[in-house]
């Protein structure tokens, strides 16, 4: 499969703050990408290099073949982006908004003005077509700047936590749509907070920290990587000593967080032995998950920054 | 560059109504207030009565504010808290290209001002064919102060920069240039200062070829002083959007 984007040593520094420090990438045309990362760990950063809005302090960056230093028009012509804020055109409406974003990409009128009723028929947002975009809830403004990444038709899709904020219902609505786009198959790289939507959408993700990769795989080669098939939760409130000495000689994989033990599990063999061991405690059984993962890689602390 | 103008113009056209009348009422209030009321009381400045003297002046710092105060507020807005500025990078439309829409917006909406004020001088009977001959100066001097509105729009840190481009500079350009008095009469000093700045030069070259007094050096050099400052003004308001937006 032929590379669609391509990351060489990327570094973005804004005055003193290392955003990104270092990044290599490499997306497969079709794949869909997923960016995992705490708040301030520079995924917006990262996108907003491949569209055009940082420049790179060093590295090299390729998109779609291109080189984002010198050809980034080609390169927006081709790509969709849903940027972490919506930047609705809040003086017109929605169609007005698809329709005026229509003229940027110099589309021609008629066939722009067909696209977006279409695309705005697919978001189920054709009711509120003429509404004011102030007035739309916040997942209908998120789905109107979906259907305005869509209107040029793009190869690729830049989606900055096109989710985040947005009801279960609206949420589920949206995964299944960005279904539809992978059968089309078009590059999708996106960020998000919901490990869920990245172990269902993404074939391959990236968990990023404070500007670097930390490690890149599908969502169960990382699982069994870093957790193993399950985990149990135990609540060990002041015994938390007992607990870790013994977890230890059982030579297991834990991790404490407050008054609470993750235990790690290779097998559900190994977790039936364990059972063995406990009387007298809380505990909860439950498979391993991305977001066990992602805590355990980037780390079980609240950033400072957000 | 002509879309971001359009989208502009698209949302004109919605507030039409309501911005052609305090175009029109404005000039209506200054021309009867100044020039009728005031100026009757005063002698004639440079031989011409008061009215026709401040007259070109009024029509300079009607097209200078307009297109000010068009090219500071609302594209403030659009940088911070609209996004529109980014909205559009998203698309093949460079900063360059955003920027220059955004000129000539501002620029046309300080011809519309300019207008305004010819429209309101029928009433005062100062219209004159020579109205044509005077519309690439009142554009240059838009292009300049919209140029201006965007540098600011640029380096500002949020909107009380602009009391401060507006009041530190704007308002008393309009009145030391030549608007209200003649410079002829003032202190070296004042002239200097005054002569420093476009509009001065835009405001002679007004009333010169208004009153059929030009001279080919001077209101050359005026002419020239205001092409150079809308160059360079121009060029600095590309560098300083363009650093702001992609960085
Ligand atoms: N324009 C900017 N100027 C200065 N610093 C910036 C700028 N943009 C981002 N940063 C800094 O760069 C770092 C990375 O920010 P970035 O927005 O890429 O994080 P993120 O991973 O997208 O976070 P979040 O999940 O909160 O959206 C942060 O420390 C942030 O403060
Ligand atoms: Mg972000």
């Amino acid at each position: 499969m032929s590379i669609t984007l391509s990351a060489v040593n990327l570094k973005k520094n804004y005055n003193d703050v290392a955003a990104v420090r270092g990044i290599n990438l490499e997306i497969k045309q079709g794949e869909c990408f997923g960016i995992l990362g705490p708040n301030g760990a520079g995924k917006s950063t990262l996108l907003k290099m491949i569209y055009g809005q940082a420049i790179p302090t060093s590295g090299d960056l390729f998109v779609l073949g291109l080189n984002t230093r010198d050809q980034m028009t080609e390169i927006k012509a081709r790509i969709g982006v849903v940027p972490q804020d919506d930047g609705l055109d809040t003086d017109f409406s929605a169609l007005e908004n698809l329709k005026l974003f229509a003229t940027y990409f110099n589309m021609e009128k008629n066939s722009a003005e067909a696209r977006a009723e279409h695309l705005l028929h697919e978001m189920k947002l054709a009711d509120h077509q003429h509404m004011h975009v102030e007035a739309l809830s916040g997942g209908m403004k998120r789905r109107l700047v979906i259907a305005r990444s869509l209107l040029h038709e793009p190869q690729m899709l830049i989606l900055d936590e096109p989710t985040t904020g947005l009801d279960p219902q609206a949420r589920l609505w949206i995964w299944n749509y960005f279904e539809k786009l992978k059968v089309q198959k078009k590059t999708i790289i996106i960020t998000t907070h919901y490990m869920e939507e990245a172990e269902k959408l993404c074939d391959r993700i990236a968990i990023v920290d404070q500007g670097v990769v930390l490690d890149v795989g599908t969502g169960p080669e990382l699982i069994k990587k870093y957790i193993g098939t399950e985990v149990i939760e135990l609540e060990v409130e002041d015994q938390k000593n007992y607990w870790t000495s013994k977890i230890k000689n059982l030579d297991i994989e834990f991790q404490e967080f407050e008054s609470k033990l993750f235990v790690f599990f290779a097998s559900i063999d190994q977790r039936q032995n364990f059972l063995q061991h406990i009387q007298n405690a809380h505990y909860l059984i439950r498979a391993a998950n991305l977001n066990d993962v992602f805590l355990k890689v980037a780390g079980y602390q609240i950033r400072g920054e957000a | 560059m002509i879309q971001v103008w359009l989208r502009n113009f698209l949302f004109f056209k919605k507030t039409f109504l309501v911005s052609l009348f305090w175009t029109v009422f404005e000039p209506l209030m200054y021309l009867a207030a100044f020039g009728f009321g005031f100026g009757r009381y005063v002698p004639p400045i440079e031989g011409l009565p008061f009215i026709d003297f401040y007259f070109p002046g009024l029509l300079c710092s009607t097209a200078m504010m307009v297109c000010y105060f068009e090219s500071t507020y609302p594209n403030y807005t659009k940088l911070t808290h609209q996004k529109t500025f980014q909205t559009m990078l998203l698309t093949p439309l460079s900063a360059q290209q955003i920027l220059l829409g955004e000129i000539f917006w501002s620029a046309t909406k300080g011809m519309i001002g300019a207008l305004g004020v010819m429209l309101v001088s029928i009433m005062f009977g100062l219209f004159s064919l020579k109205f044509i001959f005077i519309l690439p100066v009142l554009f240059l001097i838009s292009l300049i102060f919209a140029a201006f509105g965007l540098m600011v729009v640029s380096i500002a840190k949020n909107y009380d920069s602009f009391v401060f481009s507006t009041s530190g500079f704007i308002i008393p350009l309009s009145l030391i240039s030549g608007t209200y008095f003649s410079l002829k009469d003032m202190p070296q000093l004042i002239q200097w200062l005054a002569y420093a700045f476009p509009l001065s030069h835009g405001v002679q070259l007004v009333r010169h070829i208004l009153h059929g007094q030009t001279d080919i050096v001077f209101d050359g050099i005026h002419l020239l002083v205001l092409i150079c400052y809308a160059t360079g003004l121009i060029f600095f308001a590309n560098k300083l959007f363009q650093r702001k937006m992609i960085n």
